[in-house]
Formats: C-alpha cells, structure tokens, sequence
C-alpha cells in the first residue's frame, strides 16, 4: 500500500481547494483533515517501517528511514494543531479587521503546500529534490510572513528571503561539491543522486570534497535552522508571522532544516570519520545556545523572546547530536519531539495575548495577564514550565539526558555549558513571563475584547500529548527513536 | 635591411598618424549624420599650423619651448619601438615594453608641464585633470602589457607578436582577452577619446588634454598634434600587432610578405578605428569623478588578466 | 555517451565565456542603472546557456542540451522580462549611492577573484572540460554577496542573488560529468522561477509600503 505519497498529496490537495473554497471554517476544517490524515499515514508508516525497514516508493524516489518518520510525525502534529488554532484565530481578525478575506484565503492555500513542502524534504531520497523543497518551503513561509503586510511585517519577510536565499545558494553548491564527489568516484555514468546510493559508497568519495561540501551546507541549511551568527532573520520572522505561522516556523520549519543538515553531518561521518562534522555541530550549536540568554533578558517583545528560546533549544539538539555518543543522540531526539509539542503552545498564546491586548510588548501587555485571560494563561504557564525544562515534562528529561550523556563521554566542559546555558534562559523565560503574566492588572485598564476559551482545544491537544509522552513513551515510538538515534550516530 | 628600416618606420608613422586622426573625425561626422571634416584634412591643419606665428605667454619657461619637441619625439621613439610591418622593430631599447612605458610616461610628463607652465588657470586644470586619469590608467596599462609579456616569455614587444603568432590558441586565452578589454580601455584615456575626454570640446567643465594645448600656437601646436596623433597610432599598434598579430612578417621577409603585411595591418586599423568611433558616438562623456571607476574597472580587468595568466596556463 | 571530440577548442571557448561571465559580474558591481544591471544578468545568464551547450556538444550528452535551453528560456528571456516590468513599474531606474564606491568595490573584488582561485585550486585537476572555471564560479559566489551587502535597493539584491545563483550552475556544470540529473535540475529552474516570483512580489509590496526599495529603511526590527 502506498504511504508515502499520499502524505504528500494529501496537503497539496487541500490548499488547491482551498483556492475555490469560500467559507474561512471550510478552509480550516480542510487544513485540520489533510493534517489528520497525514498523522494517521505517519503513524501507519512507523508500524510499517518497523516491521520491514526502509520504506520506499517510485524505485527509491521517496524514501523514508527511521529519522524521516519521526519528522513526518511531528510535522503532522504541529501542523494538525497549528489548523486547528488558525480556524478561530483568523475568525478573531477578520471581525476585528486586521486581516482581508484574500489575506486568509492566502493562509489557508499557503500553509498546507508549506507542510506538503516540509514533507518532501523528509521523504525525497535525491539530495537535489531535497534542497529544492527546503527552498520551496522557505518561499512559502515567506509569503506567509508578509501576510499582514505591514511594514514591520514586510521588514521581516525581506530579512528572512535574502538571508534565507544566500544561505540555500551555499547549500546547493554543496550539494553540487557532493554529487561532483559522487561523480568523481564514477567517472562513466551518470551516478545517482540519492542519498541512500551515496551513503553506500561513502568511503570511496574523495574527502576534500566530502569536507567542502560539507562547510557550505552547513553554512546553507544552518542559516535556515537558525544557528548562530545566521539567525538574525530568527527573531524577525518569527514574530512578525501571524502566530499560527510562528507556531509552524519554530516548532517544524527550524528542525526540517536541521534535518537536511543531519543529512550531510551523516554522509560526512561515513566518508571522513565523525571528528570533521561535529565540531562544526559542536562549535555553533553551543554559541546558539549561549547567545541566546542575553537577548532573552533584554527583551520587551513577547514572541521575539520565544523566538529567541527557540534559537536556544535548537543550538542544544545540535550540541547533543555533536557529542556524537547514543545517549545524548537519542537525548538530543526526544528533545526535538518534546519541543515540537511545546513551542506551539506558546505561541498559540502569544497569539491570544496579541489579539486581545493588540500588542506584544511587555509594556502595553502589563503585570497581570491572568486576570484578563485565565485559561490562556494556565496553558501558556504549563507550556512554559515545560519549556524551561521543568520536570515533570519531558523537556527535562531530554535535557538530562544530554547533560548526563556528555559527562559520561568525559565532555565535561561541554556539559557545564550547556547547563550553564540552559540555566540561564531558565531563569531569563522565568522572569520575563512571570513579570507579565502574574500580578495585579494596572488600575485604570479595562479590556472588553477578551475571549478566554479562544484556542484552547488546539492548545490542549499539544499540552496533553506533551504530559502523555513524558510519562510514557510507547514501544514502538521508543524504537523508531533509537532507530534514528543509530541512523545519526553513523551505523547502516 | 635594418638601417633601411628605421626611416621607413617613421616615414609611416609620420605620414599614417595625422590620417588615423581624421578618418576617426570623420566617420565620427557620418555616424552622427554629419558630413564633417575630409579625411586629410589634418594633414593641412599640420601644415598649416607649421606655417603661423607663434605667441607665447610672458610667463613660460624653456619648458613651454621643450615640451612639443619631447612630446613629438618620445612618440616616435615609442612607435619605432613597436613592430608594425614586421618583426622585429626597428629599434629595440633596454626592457621593451618597459621602455615604451616609460617613454610614454615622460612625453605625458612633459605635456602636463607644459600645460603647467604659462600660468593659465585652463592649462593647470587640464594637467592636474590628465595626472589623474594617468595614475590610473597607466598600472592598468603595465599590468596589461606584462600579462602579455608573462605568457610569451619576454618584455620585447616583437618577440611577444611572434610568441602569440606561433600559438594562435592563445588569442582565445582568457588572459589575452581581458589584458585586450584592459588596454583598449586604457586607450581611450591615453588618446582623450570620449567616454573619457572630448577632443573636440573647448569648454572649461570638459576638457582635459585640449586644456593642456591651449595656450600653444604655430609651430609649438603643430608638434604636439602630431606628437597626440602619432602617440594614438603607436597606442593602437600595440594594441593590434601584440594580440593579434595575425599577417605580421616574420624577420627577414621579403617584399611581397612585407606588402600583405601592410594591407592587414591596415585592415586591423580601420577595423579598431572604426570600434573607437562606435564607442566614442554610443557613449557620453562620463563626468570627471566617475572616470576613476571606469579606469579602475580597466585596472581590475587587467589585474584578472594577470591572474588568468598563471592559473590558465 | 559517445567519447569526446576534440578537446582543445571546447576547453579554450568555456574557458573564455566562464571568464567573460566574471567580466559581466564585475561591470555590475560598477553600474548604478538598474536597467543595465538586468542586462547585464540576462548576458552572463546567456554565457551560461552557452556553455552548458558546448560541454552538452563536445560529450554528445543530450540532457545538457536541455539545460542550456531551460536556462535561456527562463534566465536570459522570461526572468529579465519579469525584473524589467518590475522596475518600470516601480519608477526606479537607478541605484542610490553604495556603500563602497565603484573603484574600492572593484579592487576588493579583485581580491575576493584571488580567494575564490585559491579556494578551488585543490579541485582543478577535477573540472572536465574548462579547467578552473570552480574558481570562476567561487568568484561569482563571493562577488554576488559583496554585491548583495554592498548596494541597497531591494531589486539589486534579488539581481546578485540571481548571479549567485549562476555561478552555482557554473560549478554544477563544470564539476559534474555530464551534469545533474534532470529531475534535479528542473527542480532548481522551478524554484529559481518561484524566488524571483515571490521576491517581486515583496519587493512591489515595499515600495507601496516604504515608497521606495532603499532597504536601509527597512531598521525598525532590531535587538
């Protein structure tokens, strides 16, 4: 039975339709099944490649291992979500005129073709077809950027497409150094692209190439995760987006680019030994982490700041995978997962605050949010515990695990670090939100616009799952984990 | 054949520059739907020129006489150094391309000065204007030449025109096309030609090598007209007989060689006459801070050249 | 694929035009016309299609072919088309004031032509037909960034990532025995097409915004 393209036609399908479609609600509701469906395919996917292997379709064109099936999972989830959330949030602004019918028609088509781009780059085999759905996904979520069309907004776009775009021309090169590595090894045909053919002849490709290409793809597909120094865009993009979108940025569109990145990291172990890449991971991935802090102390904005947590759990997933032991790999796993069922929350929330207060900013928000929006707030407090790597969700333990993973391989200054880090943004995230979500509310401030419930199905359904899979991780997801984990960590 | 040599050369020179001169003017005439001035017709200005009296400022020194005459003959010197029927020239100084670079150093040298020299504020303006676009305009000319005279294997400009001869793959050789793209730039600003200077201007906000010769007359003016034109042909020469020295003679050729030789060196020289007219009528005179941009793009071109010259083999 | 023929004049014209497709890249850097600017792009895009052409010649490899007319079609013909209706609409046809002035733009190009050499100079013995042109293309990946940082009309910016884009295909098709495959080519004309497509689509959007393409106006999102 074919799996894997339906999961890619199914999105596609429904933002076609949702070119013809009128009604915003039929919109959504398109959104929320293509994403539904695409869950229960990844799911089926999972049992499937457990029980056989390697999935592929179309003679190796698609192909999905241990490590595509966790992400195709997780673009489920978020994406199902962020549907479910977009369908009232959109409502809100139409009524309150901040957004055109066109606009969320814009939303509706863009967003299902951004996770049908999104599932692309898990499942295509050709290393060419994968940078051009990074691209693709990349152009996508530009657009949906600029959605608002203010000048922020605009600001924001235009940072994301050029730093976005010079970083996937160094990509490609890359890509190019190593399908020219690929041809170097067979000098009389055409050899093919794939990324299942070029780990089987790993060993025999010249290494400089393998290196070359390695430093330009890492420069190219980090800038789109958001590694530092290439994460200016970060913060800007981020907050600019209509929250659904922010929601989708941070939580899947930063790790799809990591998995492209993953994907050279493991060609460039198999061909050079894991010394070469991983000091790349190593090097930039702490950086990330320990710049991230001091601008979260700094800011007054409430999604940049988010934006700017996300910065943090991506350099961590990236030092996790460089201290290159099972531990931490599978660590650095979970934590990917865990953060994917968190930061949209957050964001959701920051949308309901933006909504209502019809600002970000700390100063206009005030003290004493839960006053005004209790509900929000109790999901948007547990998210956050959770964010911060509180027990008992299961950020903490993936952060644990990590820690634990790299003083047991004797990477003990590495580990200080990143505990120093983490630490940090803890006590940073803490402050900031507790200064504006508790409290007193100003005298003298009165808002009639405040709509609690709003979101909170979406929200719920992300936070139970967090609080499910913390607790208990069921057999066949902890398998599909150390799958992948061994996938990264350089075994066939 | 060598002593023979020499007087012929600079009969040719003599005789073939003031011509170059006016073709360029008038064909310049016809592209812009004029009928403008015959063809010969700065043969007559020279003789003319020859003819009148001279009046010379009360404050010029012996550097106001000296300059025409060191003008004149530093062309000629130059043009006798560049192989122009045959190979080799007839005279052959220490360091060749070198020495052409340098005699063409001092003959501007000596132009500025004399612009210098009578006071006028129009003469000072134009040699401080020419210092500039020569600080310039002469590394991208060095860099040019000595690509050239790197890939053949010696500074003697006869022996590069036979070493590009023997290998006629090089004129593909990216090295050969930008030093050529280089020095024809460089041209244009040794000559005075539009985009980098007009000759045919005599206003203040415009000119710079008419500025330098305005306050000659007679005799004087004769000599550093002739000395411009024939620095243009020798210019020119270079440009065509060392990148593309396709119909050169060969040493010790005989009449009917050195006879095709002429026709093609004629050729090549209506045909680069004709490019500098095109782009001397496509273009406009490009205002005087902007000249250095077009100059060092020269430079930069050559510069590549230079490079493409050790990394192409 | 049939053996090669003659080699020595196939090497000497790619070798040419990669350079004279350096030679566009830096008359860009010196213009301030947008107009010009564009085709110019067109021009370097056509040295491009040219070469791809001979190396599709001289290795009788067909599906080169295809790329060379792929690349006419959309990067010489349908893309400057695209940027010249964007421009005339927009009332803007030349650049403000740089932040490097044209001479000191050109010589650190000429610097940056240095390191791109040495960069690729490993990998020569790599290139097939037309040895060093990786060098040209490195050149034109660097030189495309400078342009990028250098200038700040939005419509300058999307022309050098274009050129950026192009010394790519430069090293696809001087590393790579006969090319990329199809698939993966045509997946990167598409998305080419779809950038510049998106980036004029924001690029409108900021002059009606901004009432210019200055993107130093575009300050406000800092920290």
């Amino acid at each position: 039975m074919l799996l894997l393209t339906p999961i890619l036609i199914v999105p596609v399908l429904a933002g076609l339709l949702c070119l013809v479609v009128r009604p915003p609600r039929v919109m959504a509701t398109l959104g929320v099944l293509a994403f539904s469906a695409t869950l229960g395919l990844g799911i089926a996917l999972v049992h499937q490649m457990l029980a056989r292997g390697v999935v592929t379709e179309w003679n190796g064109f698609l192909s999905a291992d241990a490590l595509s099936a966790f992400m195709v999972l997780l673009i489920s989830v978020v994406s199902l979500a962020t549907s479910l959330y977009a369908g009232r949030y959109f409502q809100r602004d139409l009524a309150a005129g901040a957004a055109t019918p066109g606009r969320i028609r814009e939303f509706f088509v863009l967003t299902p073709l951004f996770g049908a781009g999104m599932f692309l780059v898990v499942l295509a085999n050709n290393l060419g077809v994968m940078w051009a759905a990074v691209e693709g996904t990349a152009l996508a979520s530009v657009l949906l950027v600029a959605l608002y069309n203010r000048r922020n907004s605009l600001e924001a776009a235009w940072k994301y497409v050029i730093l976005g775009s010079m970083g996937l021309a160094l990509a490609l090169m890359g890509t190019v150094f190593v399908y020219a590595a690929a041809c170097k090894n067979n000098p009389d045909s055409l050899p093919s692209f794939n990324w299942s053919y070029l780990m089987s002849v790993a060993s025999q490709l010249d290494p400089h190439l393998v290196k070359l290409a390695f430093v330009f793809a890492f420069v190219g597909y980090g800038t789109k995760a958001g590694l530092a120094p290439m994460h200016t865009w970060l913060p800007d993009a981020h907050s600019e987006a209509p929250s659904p979108t922010s929601a989708m940025l941070s939580g899947v569109s930063l790790k799809i680019a990591l998995y492209a990145l993953l994907r050279f990291h493991i060609l460039a172990t198999a061909c050079v030994g894991s010394e070469f890449s991983r000091y790349f991971l190593l090097g930039f991935g702490l950086f990330s982490m320990l710049l991230a802090p001091p601008f979260i102390l700094v800011q007054r904005n409430l999604k940049r700041m988010l934006a700017y947590s996300s910065l943090e759990h991506i350099g961590l997933i990236c030092t996790g995978i460089a201290l290159n032991t099972p531990i931490t790999i599978f660590g650095a796993l979970l934590h990917m997962g865990y953060h994917a069922l968190t930061k949209p929350v957050l964001f959701f929330a920051a949308g309901n605050i933006h909504q209502t207060f019809h600002s970000l900013e700390f100063r206009v928000i005030g003290p004493g949010v839960v006053k005004v929006l209790p509900v929000t707030v109790l999901l948007m407090g547990v998210a956050a515990l959770a964010a911060i790597g509180l027990p008992p969700f299961g950020l903490f333990l993936s952060e644990l695990t990590v820690i634990s993973g790299g003083l047991a391989a004797h990477q003990t200054t590495v580990s200080v670090l990143i505990l120093l880090a983490l630490l940090a943004s803890f006590c940073g995230i803490l402050q900031q939100l507790t200064r504006i979500l508790l409290g007193a509310r100003k005298p003298g401030d009165h808002l009639s616009d405040s709509r609690p419930m709003d979101g909170v199905p979406a929200m719920a359904m992300l936070l139970g799952g967090l609080l499910l899979f913390s607790v208990w991780l069921p057999a066949p997801l902890l398998d599909l984990l150390h799958q992948a984990a061994a996938i990264i960590g350089g075994a066939p | 054949m060598n002593v023979l040599a020499i007087p012929l050369q600079t009969l040719l020179l003599l005789a073939l520059s003031p011509l170059v001169s006016g073709c360029i003017k008038n064909w310049k005439a016809k592209l812009q739907n004029r009928r403008g001035p015959r063809p010969w017709q700065v043969y007559f200005d020279i003789a003319k020129f020859l003819r009148k009296d001279m009046v010379i400022s009360e404050h010029a020194s012996w550097i106001f006489s000296f300059a025409p005459y060191v003008v004149f003959l530093t062309a000629l010197l130059t043009g006798l150094m560049v192989p122009m029927i045959n190979t080799p020239a007839p005279l052959s100084l220490f360091g060749g391309v070198l020495a052409v670079v340098g005699l063409l150093a001092l003959g501007r040298f000596f132009l500025a000065l004399g612009g210098l020299d009578p006071a006028s504020a129009f003469g000072g303006m134009g040699s401080s204007r020419e210092m500039t676009i020569s600080a310039i305009a002469e590394p991208a000319m060095m860099l040019a030449i000595f690509t050239v005279a790197i890939t053949a294997g010696s500074t003697d400009l006869s022996q590069i025109a036979l070493s590009t001869q023997s290998a006629t793959g090089r004129l593909l050789n990216p090295a050969h096309v930008l030093a050529f793209a280089a020095l024809f730039i460089v041209l244009l600003a040794e000559t005075g030609r539009i985009p980098i200077d007009n000759p045919a201007t005599h206003l203040e906000l415009t000119m710079i090598h008419e500025a330098m010769l305005l306050e000659y007359s007679g005799r004087y003016l004769a000599f550093m007209e002739w000395g411009a034109s024939i620095k243009q042909l020798v210019l020119m020469t270079l440009l065509l007989n060392v990148f593309f020295p396709v119909g050169l003679a060969g040493p010790g050729a005989g009449p009917t060689a050195l006879g095709l030789s002429l026709l093609a060196f004629l050729a090549k020289l209506l045909v680069l006459s004709a490019a500098v007219v095109v782009v001397e009528t496509c273009n406009a005179k490009m205002r005087l801070f902007r000249v250095p941009d077009l100059l060092s793009a020269a430079f930069v071109l050559a510069t590549l050249a230079l490079l493409s010259s050790f990394l192409f083999h | 694929m049939n053996p090669p023929a003659s080699t020595d004049l196939s090497a000497q014209v790619v070798t040419l035009m990669a350079a004279l497709m350096l030679v566009v890249q830096l008359l860009m850097i010196a213009q301030r016309m947008l107009l010009t600017n564009i085709r110019l792009f067109a021009i370097q895009s056509l040295l491009l299609a040219a070469i791809a052409a001979v190396l599709a010649y001289h290795y009788n490899a067909s599906h080169v072919y295809v790329v060379a007319v792929l690349t006419i079609i959309g990067k010489v013909i349908f893309l400057p088309w695209l940027l010249n209706r964007l421009v005339r609409r927009m009332q803007i046809h030349e650049e403000i004031e740089p932040m490097l002035n044209a001479p000191t733009s050109m010589l650190l190009c000429g610097g940056l032509t240095l390191l791109g050499y040495v960069v690729a100079r490993p990998f020569t013995s790599l290139a097939r037909v037309g040895n060093n042109t990786l060098g040209i293309a490195l050149t034109l990946l660097l030189t495309g960034f400078f342009l990028m940082i250098n200038r700040r009309k939005a419509l300058t910016q999307v022309l050098a990532l274009l050129t950026v884009e192009n010394g790519v295909m430069l090293a696809a098709v001087a590393l790579t025995t006969y090319g990329m495959p199809l698939v993966v080519e045509l997946g990167i004309f598409f998305d080419v097409l779809v950038a510049v497509m998106v980036l004029g689509i924001l690029v409108y959007r900021i002059r009606e915004n901004f009432a210019s393409m200055d993107t130093s106006k575009l300050n406000q999102l800092k920290g």
